[in-house]
């Protein structure tokens, strides 16, 4: 209990640090302010598309965007397409019926989790090495409930941007949508915004473990910014290899990247959603203990 | 070892080829204050930085408190350091940040509050405490450094230079506070300034390339010589009349202090005799300013 206590105290200690600095501050609005912006340019392209869809088949224009949008959404060949892009049955059975618009946030909110955990807390440990800060915390609690402690207020830190970023979408959604129920689409919206954090756990992991093995916060960060790069070319990597030499069994190395585990958070069921989050966290912690190991074997 | 608060022995840590310990060992009363006295890089920040944890030994062995070498787990809230050159975290308050580390050491809500109140007042820091560290002086940052060494008053504390950068009325406060602290906890000293290790010190250690060359109570070190020292108005005219007084002394005059130093053997008999002896026939030759025996921590230093 005095472990947890501790690790606590620590997270608390980092949250207020980055309230306190206005770091925080900065990041929910960024993260805001491009949520909004995705949701207002993807509805302003449905907008041009349903005009020229109108247009074309010489229906009277509607005068909110969404209307052509959520027909089409139901159509049977839009969603022959929409199989075909996804190229996951499962997930493509649990999305059909799902609002467009909660999908556009969705896919933001996915696109931009690893990004923003790499930005939040890429320079968090490594900064503190390079200052010397980190001495007057380790004489208090130990170095594994220091790293813990600073990975839980990292994972409070994003939650909250999502849950604003959740809340701007939504408001945007309502305002600039036909058909959308005004408090419907919140409680998807925060849904997708919770397996976007779910997402992000894994990232911080490996924001955070990077940020262990280096005193200097830019490069801890360009690092992070290089894994999130060396991720996607990994997974790429190993699809095709084991397309071109057949050697299926190399899929099984692309567990190792949190980017195989994001598909689960698009699933409605339970048991995917659990199985991807477990996997995720699992994948954070590794990369996070893989620093600690780096942290525990040197000088601070 | 009962009355041992911190102990090393034949610690060694190698920074490469180059020994920045080479055999330290040092066994600290509990209760003591004891002053580490060195050259630059004899080894003295380097040996905190060792106790603390903060580096890794090559070998050796550390007990602090008689629980083995340091772990946060056994000692948080029974020691603290100030170590040198590392920032405090620049956009917190000082109250908040020891709020902060009070709760990490284990202190209830109320006890942290007291304790961070009692030591922003201690040095003097009160009227200070909600601006963020960024905001505050060099001095000032290291008033709170110190603040957060006697949160929940440990029992051993390091402080590597702790008056490093304070203006005198603020260093006389803290020498005031520290004094204070003789007996009640275990603090050792790093400093370059002789004189702060002569009034705060209890022990000193004389530290010399990664190990400890001579350790005592200051007491031993300073008085156990047979020596006064006589400032006076000028120099004795005639140095043959006052060796006729104490025929087995040696006298040495230093002209830029106006300094004779005698120096006698035990048989002369202790200072005060010296002094019955000595001065009548110095102030038949000049003024007598001061009068000072054995020898000033400075003098035991460069002569060791």
């Amino acid at each position: 209990m005095k472990c947890l206590f501790r690790i606590w105290q620590v997270a608390v200690a980092e949250c207020s640090g980055a309230v306190r600095s206005r770091r925080a501050l900065v990041i929910l609005v960024i993260y805001l302010l491009s949520a909004v912006f995705c949701m207002m340019e993807t509805i302003s392209l449905l907008g041009k598309m349903e005009a020229e869809l109108s247009n074309m088949l010489q229906l009277p224009e509607s005068e909110r965007t969404g209307v052509v949008s959520a027909t089409l959404w139901k159509s049977k060949p839009f969603q022959r397409m929409v199989r075909s892009g996804v190229r996951n049955e499962l997930v493509y059975d649990d999305i059909v019926g799902r609002h467009p618009a909660e999908l556009v946030y969705a896919w933001f909110a996915f696109m931009c989790a690893p990004l923003l955990a790499v930005l939040v807390a890429g320079n968090r440990v490594a900064d503190d090495l390079k200052s010397g800060s980190i001495r007057y915390a380790i004489v208090r609690v130990t170095r594994l409930e220091w790293t813990l402690g600073k990975y839980v207020g990292q994972v409070l830190m994003v939650a909250l941007s999502l849950a604003v970023s959740a809340v701007g979408a939504w408001l945007v959604a309502v305002f600039r949508l036909s058909g959308v129920g005004t408090w419907e689409l919140l409680p998807a919206m925060f849904g997708w915004g919770v397996r976007a954090w779910m997402y992000a756990l894994a990232w911080l992991g490996l924001a955070l473990g990077v940020s262990h093995i280096t005193r200097s916060g830019s490069r801890a960060t360009a690092v992070g910014l290089m894994a999130i790069a060396a991720c996607a070319v990994w997974t790429s990597v190993l699809r095709y290899w084991s397309e071109y030499a057949d050697w299926p069994w190399l899929l099984h190395l692309d567990a190792l990247v949190p980017s195989s585990a994001e598909m689960s958070l698009w699933r409605r069921s339970f048991v995917p959603l659990f199985t991807g989050g477990v996997h995720l966290f699992v994948l954070g912690m590794t990369y996070l203990m893989l620093g600690h190991l780096a942290l525990c074997r040197r000088d601070a | 070892m009962i009355g041992v608060a911190l102990s090393t022995r034949d610690l060694v840590k190698r920074y490469g080829r180059r020994r920045a310990l080479d055999g330290f060992t040092l066994a600290v009363p509990r209760g003591a204050v004891m002053g580490l006295v060195g050259a630059n890089g004899a080894g003295k920040t380097t040996w905190m930085m060792a106790v603390a944890g903060f580096l890794r030994i090559s070998s050796g062995s550390i007990d602090l408190l008689g629980r083995g070498p340091f772990d946060a787990a056994t000692h948080s809230g029974r020691f603290a350091i100030l170590p040198q050159d590392s920032a405090l975290p620049l956009e917190a308050h000082p109250e908040a940040l020891l709020y902060r580390y009070a709760r990490m050491q284990g202190l209830s809500s109320d006890a942290a509050r007291r304790s961070t109140g009692e030591m922003l007042a201690a040095v003097n820091l009160s009227d200070r405490a909600r601006s963020s560290i960024r905001s505050l002086s060099h001095g000032m940052r290291m008033r709170v450094r110190l603040a957060q060494c006697f949160i929940g008053s440990p029992e051993v504390v390091l402080l590597d230079e702790p008056l490093n950068g304070l203006d005198p009325v603020e260093a006389d406060r803290v020498r005031r506070f520290l004094r204070e602290r003789r007996g009640r906890q275990t603090i050792v000293i790093s400093s370059h300034n002789l004189h702060d290790i002569e009034t705060l010190c209890s022990h000193v250690a004389f530290v010399e390339k990664g190990r400890v060359a001579r350790t005592s109570t200051l007491e031993a070190i300073t008085r156990a010589s047979n020596r006064v020292t006589y400032t006076l108005a000028a120099e004795p005219s005639d140095m043959a009349a006052l060796s006729a007084v104490v025929p087995g002394a040696t006298f040495a005059w230093t002209a830029e202090t106006h300094d004779l130093v005698c120096t006698f053997e035990a048989a002369d008999g202790d200072v005060a005799a010296i002094n019955r002896k000595l001065l009548p026939a110095l102030l038949a030759q000049t003024d007598v300013l001061a009068v000072s025996s054995g020898l000033s921590l400075e003098q035991a230093y460069l002569g060791s």
